[in-house]
């Protein structure tokens, strides 16, 4: 299985996992590092190699909140030598639960990698856009027939 | 028409928890099965926006989804049905609706009702419909999601002093 490892500012890493859980229900092998002011990059690759030793050889996937921020940056240094991880960034609760779900239906690093970046995406919508693409429902046809609709 | 789940939930359609269903039990169609929702165009035009994407959905009466339940052309369709309390699965029952087991997912806590779980809440008349799905050998599940733990619903109604 894929080992995840959630890294961002603040406290956002422990937030989303617990509140992923709201939604996802139990959720295993996934590590959350928070970055607190007064922490660096040595603390975070600190953090990255203590957590990933209890992965023995698994794969790693970071998500971590922003490219170019400290957990990236340091996740970038981490990564850059090992083959078998890799780093996604823009983390949100979409990109977590459909990474969860694939993880879950046997994906590997490549498959979570291609759903975290399609689902973080996807999860971004304007009501104002879909609805106005949606056709309105029409209730007077409602309650006729045997026929779904 | 082939029933794989029947959950109460009253938020009916809700994003990824219907997402979560429908993949666990296989399901290629949504039905949400209630009379006030199917009768508010603007509800069911937004329940259906949230339904998840590769299933086929809809918002019906409880008489036309029994209908639609006895249609032939929909023998081999596997169905993910949602209602909102347990009144509305008698209901189903009573217009010829074939119901051997319901999972009891979530109603949100109103006044005057009783909470069961952090998901489930229950009324009196809750309670008395769930007693009659009981006694008509109905099994109930209460789960909130797939892979959370699963535990007999009437059991917590008598733990709780409800029945």
């Amino acid at each position: 299985m894929v080992a995840i490892v959630i890294a961002a500012h603040g406290n956002f890493s422990e937030s989303l996992i617990s509140t992923a859980r709201m939604i996802f229900g139990n959720i295993e092998n996934v590590e959350q590092v928070t970055f607190k002011p007064g922490e660096g990059i040595e603390n975070l690759l600190e953090k990255y190699a203590i957590i990933t030793e209890s992965f023995d050889d698994d794969a790693v996937l970071f998500l971590v909140d922003l490219f170019g921020g400290s957990p990236y940056n340091a996740a970038s240094r981490f990564v850059a030598r090992r083959n078998n991880m890799d780093i996604v960034t823009g983390v949100n609760l979409p990109m977590v639960i459909e990474v969860l779900g694939k993880r879950l239906a046997g994906g590997t690093l490549e498959d979570l990698v291609q759903t975290a970046k399609q689902a973080g995406a996807d999860g971004i919508k304007s009501f104002r856009d879909i609805f106005a693409r949606q056709k309105m429902a029409n209730s007077a046809m409602e309650d006729e027939g045997d026929v779904l609709g | 028409m082939k029933i794989k789940w029947l959950r109460i939930d009253s938020r009916l359609i809700h994003g990824q928890v219907a997402n979560n269903w429908v993949n666990h039990v296989g399901a290629s169609t949504i039905i949400a099965a209630n009379d006030s929702a199917a009768k508010d165009d603007l509800r069911k035009t937004l329940l259906l926006q949230v339904a998840p994407g590769r299933t086929k959905s809809y918002v019906m009466t409880i008489a036309k989804t029994a209908r639609c339940y006895k249609n032939p052309t929909y023998e081999n369709l596997d169905v993910l049905m949602v209602v909102e309390n347990p009144t509305d699965v008698l209901r189903l029952m009573d217009e010829g609706v074939e119901v051997t087991q319901v999972n009891v997912g979530g109603i949100t806590f109103k006044e005057g009702m009783t909470l069961i779980s952090e998901a489930v809440s229950v009324s009196p008349e809750d309670v008395k419909a769930f007693q009659e799905l009981d006694k008509r050998g109905v099994k109930l599940i209460l789960q909130q999601l797939p892979n959370t733990q699963s535990s007999d619903f009437m059991n917590r109604l008598k733990s709780k002093g409800l029945i």
